[in-house]
């Protein structure tokens, strides 16, 4: 499994689009971060609770980059039959995607990491200098950002990660997995949430896995209308590993 | 040594390849011939289990390919060149390939110089042409250095250099003890690359034996004698029982084609009627000759014009 990991770490590194959404990914919630810390007209009244919240959210667009990413990865195997080539290598497919899912599980948790914390020193240190007073040395803002929100962002990359690939093993075309990958969060499960919603149906975006999941982010408490951290996150992510359990079972049951 | 034994697969209602069986040899190329849509890519998937096939078992030295620990270092591959990512380098496409079955990073090195790409491993595989992209194959296949070597159709879009250098490697590969299967639509390229053939048409085993003898079973060698008395020869041999006919105008050709009896038998016919005799020659004909005549019953598709 070693050499798996290699072969799909080295596929990663050496295809440029892949370093391009990579460095999107990581410089968006700096120059985010970035804006509001320079043309924020009140930054004495910004705490750093505000800074979490903006930096998390920001960080979703990251998340879906990196979802993005993922989906090219695998698709792009289909597209110019590299796919055949990497099961001629490897014959035992599942060890080429659950590769494939452990690469991106790391990647995008380094990733992750390193968008936030830099989106959080550089957006607090700009800040500081026009007069905020930014900080984690507040235990409850300790406890919101390292014991909560970031844990809770990571997961959610991962997630969506496995997410991305699962559906780019049962669509196995790139343009339609990554327009899935995106409006799904974004589009489908609204509509799937009013569709219930009108049918009768009570709470039904509680059950919309990805909103349940990105609602769980900032949750600082249980809520009757929001499954709440670790349950969102734990249903999620049982949803995209379903999702990839089908995208395995059918790659290794079509011909290649 | 790959044996095949009775492998089918089915597309739908469509049998693409039915119970077929054949063996290639150690230390010889083995050509894989057939007419288009015959079946020889499915084949060629089915055996290292890209497509499923619905029966039959495949053996590469006595084991199944999925059992393979590190595939690659028995079987080397090579059904289609541009199976590559565009962005990526020749270098490290075969990098990612040789990390995924243990090979060292040095062996990558040594087999783009085995195939002559050293100069461009570095560049992009979108600015490669099929015929690099070829010879980037052949590397891929040899990166284990494996005991079987499958190729299909490697001398596409080569140029006459690199057609004459893919038949020679193929050839030094099967001197050096290695089973090499290669299919290819080039038959006068096959006749001059492959020792022994195996032919297929819808799906089925046509025939498998080497390439002299599949020419020899197939074809008739015919004497050709051009003489001022050619009329007076071809009365004396079809008194033997053998068939002849002018080449050209009856009345004004002096060159004849007999079949049915050997050059000396018509060398001493013109001797005993006194012919003067300007050519004696026998006329083989070729593997396209003997394939065509082979699989004109098989073909899957065919041109609607001609005779």
């Amino acid at each position: 499994m070693i050499s798996v990991l290699r072969a799909e770490w080295i596929k990663v590194r050496t295809v440029r689009v892949h370093w391009v959404i990579v460095i999107i990914a990581v410089a968006f919630p700096t120059v985010v971060a970035t804006l509001v810390g320079v043309f924020n007209p009140n930054p004495e009244w910004v705490a750093s609770r505000d800074v979490i919240d903006l930096v998390s959210g920001v960080c979703v667009v990251t998340l879906l980059l990196l979802a993005s990413l993922w989906v090219i990865n695998l698709t792009s195997e289909y597209a110019h039959g590299t796919i055949r080539v990497s099961y001629a290598a490897v014959p035992a497919r599942w060890k080429v995607l659950l590769g494939k899912a452990i690469v991106g599980t790391v990647v995008t948790l380094v990733v992750m990491s390193t968008a936030f914390w830099a989106a959080w020193f550089v957006g607090s240190t700009i800040l500081n200098q026009r007069g905020s007073s930014i900080d984690l040395s507040d235990l409850s803002d300790q406890g919101v950002a390292i014991g909560g929100v970031f844990p809770s962002l990571l997961a959610l990359a991962v997630i969506v990660s496995w997410f991305a690939l699962g559906l780019g093993a049962i669509i196995r075309n790139s343009p339609a997995s990554v327009v899935v990958v995106l409006l799904w969060p974004l589009l489908i499960e609204n509509l799937v949430a009013l569709a219930l919603t009108l049918a009768g149906v009570e709470s039904a975006s509680k059950w919309m896995p990805y909103q349940a999941a990105i609602q769980a982010i900032g949750d600082d408490g249980w809520n009757g209308d929001m499954l709440g951290r670790p349950a969102a996150q734990l249903y999620f992510g049982a949803v995209a590993l379903t999702l990839l359990g089908i995208g395995v079972l059918l790659d290794s049951r079509r011909d290649a | 040594m790959i044996d095949v034994e009775g492998l089918t697969k089915r597309f739908g209602r469509h049998t693409a390849v039915d119970s077929l069986s054949f063996s290639v040899a150690e230390g010889r190329v083995t050509g894989f011939l057939g007419p288009n849509g015959s079946g020889k890519s499915t084949t060629m998937r089915c055996m290292v289990g890209l497509d499923h096939a619905d029966a039959g078992v495949v053996r590469f030295g006595g084991q199944p390919y999925s059992s393979l620990r590190r595939p690659l270092e028995t079987v080397g591959l090579l059904l289609d060149a541009s199976y590559v990512h565009p962005a990526r380098t020749g270098r490290n496409h075969l990098r990612w390939l040789a990390a995924s079955n243990g090979i060292s990073q040095s062996r990558v090195d040594e087999v783009l110089a085995l195939v002559g790409l050293t100069d461009v491993a570095d560049k992009r595989l979108r600015n490669y042409s099929l015929g690099m992209k070829q010879r980037l194959g052949l590397a891929a296949t040899m990166l284990g250095d494996p005991g079987v070597v499958i190729l299909d159709e490697p001398a596409n879009g080569l140029d006459p250099e690199g057609i004459r250098w893919i038949r020679d490697m193929l050839r030094y590969l099967a001197s050096q003890g290695r089973a090499v299967l290669v299919s290819s639509h080039q038959l006068s390229e096959m006749s001059l690359m492959a020792e022994d053939l195996i032919v297929i048409g819808r799906g089925r085993l046509i025939d498998q034996c080497s390439v002299q003898d599949f020419v020899r079973r197939n074809t008739t060698t015919r004497v050709r004698v051009r003489s001022p008395q050619v009329g007076e020869i071809l009365r004396q041999m079809r008194t033997l029982g053998a068939t002849g006919e002018y080449v050209g105008d009856s009345a004004v050709s002096d060159t004849a084609l007999i079949a049915g009896v050997s050059i000396v038998t018509v060398g001493e016919t013109a001797a005993k009627v006194g012919a003067v005799l300007h050519e004696l020659s026998e006329v083989s004909e070729s593997l396209e000759d003997a394939f065509l005549a082979v699989t004109a019953s098989e073909q899957e598709y065919r041109s609607g014009g001609g005779s």
